[in-house]
């Protein structure tokens, strides 16, 4: 019976169809002007009507809601179980219609819904007990509607019963003078008021104390500032505010500099500056002198083995078991081949020998610690099986495969880290798995690490001391224990315990470090951007940065500092004696000095030691640099290119040349 | 004079008409326009379509608008999940950009809802259900994915518009969604079942217990008749169904192994078959049963489409490692290679733009 109604039906709608077949038709809704309050359903009603005014049912209506020229929204839901739409944020809204099975193609039209916040409930005012003549109150609000939504960002109706705060257009609240008030927040009829109190400032004086007086760009200046009352006792707790002013020694620059709520404060540029601090009219000031870095040195390149006909991908040095050095190289978009260098004179290296595997892209390799070792990438095999080889590199000048594991990797392995005995490769980017290499004829899956959610990205991973620090995008930086015990995990239970993630959702790859000249735990998160997709016939533009995190509470780590250069973007690193070492793409390998306290943006506090563009005139794009890594190896920078292959440089103890600079340059020297 | 205008007619004569074709090349992130005029494939233009240049986003699925006015094109690999692009046929140049599932593959519009219909192969990872992204083309906004089954794929469209069909690889269904109502209709396992009613409940999804034996990769409907044909590419056969009754009728060998994309001739006589094991193509005489092998020029033969006029298929091969990929075109009625052309490394996802006369 069941059938027979539904072909009944599928022929009415065939001859429906087929009648309205080039009519003119719009879709008609009650979704038309809609005014919904947040968090409430509706059930809309659609139909068509044509030029005459006929109306037709749709068969089928599907809603969404559309955000912008191509992105879907969930600003407001359409559950199709129930027919309804579900106001889930407040504003204006786009809801298409979308009407199918009347007519060949759909019939679609947008409708303007607007979501309004329900009705206001609760308004919470919180700010400190303490509040000081002459200063503006750290006021905090907070309105809740009947549904329990938070309403941001709206604009409160202050008042207050005193004339002892003054209110201006925008909501700062100021005390006048001591004395209690009234402060009263009111929106939508509801309203809240707290009673204020403003004592007298107590200060009569404050002492401003730093730990230099002079100092370069990039150093970080600690301020500590204490408050005396006119006996010259010291009043604690108090809410002081840093400020700083300053005038470069160079006219075209101007005194940039990055000053913390805690008193540390930064210069990017050499110039007097005036550090104050404040708790109302009562203030003090420190002159703080800052002469220019004046760290740069010469960085020159030592070798390069050009890989002509190939883009070149990752690279890792190792000393192999007879002592000499050797490297190993992949490909990226080529033939699946891999291959190996005798570097045991870094002007003098050698192609000694190469692995060619079924795939396109060999995009990463690395060697175990003690060099006998060797694991590939592999994309785009054939088969579609992926995975990587595990190879006997123990003679690097006779390369052997030892075995091909594919389980769970057959989507490509972008990435892999080898660790005492274990593998740590990640299978179609989205989580890694831990293989028991012991036997590296039979590798064995032992653990697999991810984050536990539907869109869980992992790029990279990265080994030391038993933390597992993996870069996935959007999630930010995660710090897994897989031996190390800081969280009970091991290579076969693998235990996350920290993360962090930033706005731009570009985490790329990770490096930890602990700076040898501050004891302060960081790890270093670099993007990886290309602003403008592929193009194949111009110079690839890239963008992003590297985001300095201080770990020291891993429970709340915090983004302090950045590395970023302009018009370029940022791509591997490596980190060795307070030094950055980081592959810029079309910037070149960048070395940084990271000595010290870090914060604010070091390429503009004059922290670049040097930097040594990669490409070469023989490349696979010639002149075309494309740096991918650097890798500090007995006191070589040895880094690869996309473009022009394996190469080594040097940070020279000379300063840089500049004997050719076609302009003069003064830079202030260190003070004595 | 005379002699040029002679030339010119035979020209327009034997070589009146052009074709034009899109190729994906899943391992170069490229997407090459080939012309073929008759006798001659050339491509015209490599487009980069690529994202980030230090990876690979491979390019897999590739359709054209009805109005021939785009083209549209799913990026296997993402952060996790892969994407759709639509291209202007004009200018080549990418217009819109929407994220779907993970590893979008193949897909196309159905002419009754003008929606786009593309499968996430999920060719990776867990293996776990995966699903079909529901696209308007127009706003380019995934409007719902359809759970169906374990690496969707060989998404296509019947003749009518009202149906997408999709078969799960690892699963071994042949899936029917509803373009209209945008839910699953039916379900065909496609394994020659060979137990009781108790080992069958055990063998769903939840469990994993189950791996098809015919690990079906493409699914084409025919053009006029209530059948579909699915390639079993590991029980190296094709698999007639009947979606009046919903049943297997027909299962016939291929010719051989791995066969991997299908295509019907329009009139429904001839079945062009890839022979992804053999770098072979086969053509399937529906009605005989005779086929006749044509080797392609490169190995893993994968994608293929046949022009309306039914005198050509266009097959795209991958080749291996660093081997370029190739678009071979070949004559139908005489089963032979007429022309060859290199485009980027994996050639995989084939459609046909426009002919020219």
């Amino acid at each position: 019976m069941k059938n027979i109604i539904l072909k009944t039906m599928l022929f009415l709608l065939a001859f429906t169809s087929t009648n309205l077949i080039a009519q003119d038709l719009f879709i008609k809704s009650d979704l038309e002007g809609l005014t919904m309050r947040l968090g409430d359903s509706f059930e809309p009603e659609t139909y068509v009507e044509n030029l005459n005014g006929e109306q037709f049912s749709c068969p089928y209506v599907y809603y969404y809601n559309k955000e912008g020229v191509y992105s879907r929204a969930e600003s407001i839901s359409y559950d199709r179980n129930n027919g309804e739409i579900k106001a889930n944020a407040p504003g204006k809204h786009e809801v298409v219609a979308m009407c199918l099975g009347l007519q060949n193609d759909r019939l679609s039209r947008t409708f303007e819904v607007e979501v309004n916040y329900g009705k206001v409930s609760e308004i919470t005012i919180s700010l400190p007990q303490n509040n000081y003549v002459n200063t503006y109150l750290p006021i905090n609000f907070e309105v809740v509607d009947e549904v329990g939504f938070k309403r941001d960002g709206q604009k409160l109706n202050l008042t207050s019963n005193s004339q002892i705060l003054s209110i201006d257009g925008s909501n700062n609240v100021k005390a006048l003078m001591p004395g209690t008030a009234k402060l009263t927040a009111e929106l939508d009829g509801v309203s809240a008021t707290v009673e204020l109190t403003v004592i007298k400032n107590p200060l009569s004086s404050i002492e401003l104390n730093s730990n230099l007086d002079v100092a370069r760009t990039g150093d970080v200046v600690r301020y500590s500032a204490k408050g005396y009352d006119l006996k010259g006792n010291e009043i604690k707790n108090l809410p002081f505010k840093y400020t700083f002013y300053g005038k470069s020694f160079d006219v075209s620059e101007s005194a940039n500099g990055t000053m913390l709520n805690d008193g540390r404060f930064v210069a990017e540029e050499p110039g007097n500056y005036s550090i104050s601090v404040n708790l109302g009219d009562v203030s003090a000031s420190k002159p703080l002198r800052v002469v220019a870095r004046d760290i740069q040195r010469e960085v020159f390149r030592v070798g390069n083995t050009v890989v002509p006909d190939k883009r070149t991908s990752d690279f890792w040095i190792f000393e192999g078991v007879d002592g000499r050095d050797y490297a190993v190289t992949g490909t990226h978009s080529a033939d699946g081949t891999a291959f190996f260098w005798d570097v045991t004179d870094p002007t003098n290296m050698k192609k000694i020998d190469s692995i060619k595997v079924d795939a396109r892209t060999v995009n990463d390799v690395k060697v175990s610690q003690d060099g006998k070792i060797a694991i590939i990438s592999r994309e785009g095999a054939s088969n579609r099986k992926n995975g990587i080889f595990i190879l006997d590199v123990t003679n690097p000048y006779d390369v052997q495969v030892l075995s091909e594991y594919t389980k769970n990797l057959t989507g490509g392995v972008h990435n892999l880290f080898i660790d005492n005995d274990h593998a740590y490769v990640l299978g179609s980017g989205e989580r890694y798995y831990v293989l028991n290499i012991e036997d590296p004829k039979n590798p064995l899956e032992v653990g697999v690490f991810g984050l536990g959610k539907e869109e869980q990205s992992i790029h990279d991973v990265w080994i030391e001391d038993g933390i597992a620090y993996s870069s996935n995008w959007k999630d930010g930086l995660y710090m897994v224990d897989v031996g190390n015990g800081i969280a009970g995990g091991s290579p076969s239970n693998p235990v996350a315990f920290s993360n962090y993630t930033y706005a731009s959702g570009a985490n790329h790859a990770a490096f930890p470090f602990k700076s040898k000249s501050t004891g302060t735990f960081y790890v270093v998160l670099c993007d990886e951007i290309f602003p403008n997709g592929v193009t194949l016939t111009e110079p690839e533009l890239t963008a992003g940065f590297c985001h300095f995190v201080d770990f020291t509470d891993l429970d709340n780590p915090v983004e302090i500092a950045k590395f970023e250069v302009p018009g370029t973007g940022s791509h591997n690193l490596w980190i060795e004696d307070d030094v950055l070492y980081v592959a810029m793409y079309g910037g070149g390998v960048r070395v940084v000095d990271i000595s010290g306290d870090l914060v604010g943006d070091l390429f503009r506090q004059d922290r670049e030691i040097g930097y040594t563009m990669t490409g070469s005139p023989n490349g696979f794009i010639p002149n075309a640099t494309m740096s991918w890594g650097a890798q500090v190896y007995k006191g070589y920078v040895f880094y690869s290119d996309m473009h022009s292959g394996l190469g080594v440089a040097k940070v020279s103890e000379q300063k840089p040349d500049t004997s050719n600079a076609n302009q003069y340059i003064e830079r202030a020297g260190i003070p004595d | 004079m005379k002699k040029l205008i002679f030339f010119l007619l035979l020209s327009s004569f034997v070589f009146g008409k052009e074709y034009y074709i899109y190729i994906a090349s899943e391992s170069d992130d490229t997407v090459s326009l080939i012309m073929f005029d008759g006798k001659n494939a050339t491509e015209i233009e490599r487009i980069p379509v690529g994202v980030k240049f230090s990876e690979i986003e491979g390019p897999h699925g590739i359709t054209i608008d009805p109005s021939g006015d785009y083209w549209y094109l799913s990026l296997a690999h993402g952060n996790p999940y892969g994407s759709l692009t639509k291209f202007s046929t004009k200018t080549n140049k990418a217009i819109a950009r929407t994220e779907l599932g993970i590893f979008p593959a193949t897909m196309q519009i159905s002419n009754l809802t003008g929606l786009l219909y593309c499968v996430n192969f999920k060719l990776h990872g867990l293996m776990t259900p995966s699903t079909v992204s529901v696209v308007d083309p127009n706003t380019m906004i995934e409007i719902t994915k359809i759970e169906t089954g374990i690496m969707p794929h060989g998404s296509r469209i019947s003749s009518d518009g009202r149906h997408q069909y999709s078969v799960a690889m690892m699963s071994g269904e042949l899936y029917e969604v509803d373009a209209v109502s945008l839910k699953v209709s039916r379900v065909l396992k496609l394994d020659e079942m060979h137990m009781n009613h108790g080992d069958e409940m055990h063998m769903n999804h939840e469990n994993h217990m189950f791996h098809s034996k015919v690990q079906p990769t493409w699914v084409t409907p025919h053009p006029s008749e209530p059948k579909v044909y699915v390639t079993g590419n590991v029980s190296n056969e094709i698999i007639e169904v009947d979606t009046n009754e919903w049943k297997i009728i027909r299962r016939f060998k291929t010719a051989g192994k791995a066969p991997y994309n299908t295509d019907i001739s329009s009139d429904g006589s001839h079945l062009v078959i890839t022979l992804k094991g053999e770098g072979k193509t086969e053509i399937k005489n529906l009605k005989t049963g005779k086929s006749k092998i044509v080797n392609n020029t490169t190995k893993v033969s994968h994608g293929v489409i046949i022009s309306p006029d039914n005198k050509f298929a266009f097959v795209s091969v991958e080749g291996i490692g660093g081997e370029p990929g190739k678009l071979d075109v070949i004559d139908l009625r005489k089963a032979r290679l007429v022309s060859s052309v290199e485009v980027g490394k994996q050639a995989g996802g084939i459609a046909l733009w426009k002919i020219e006369e």
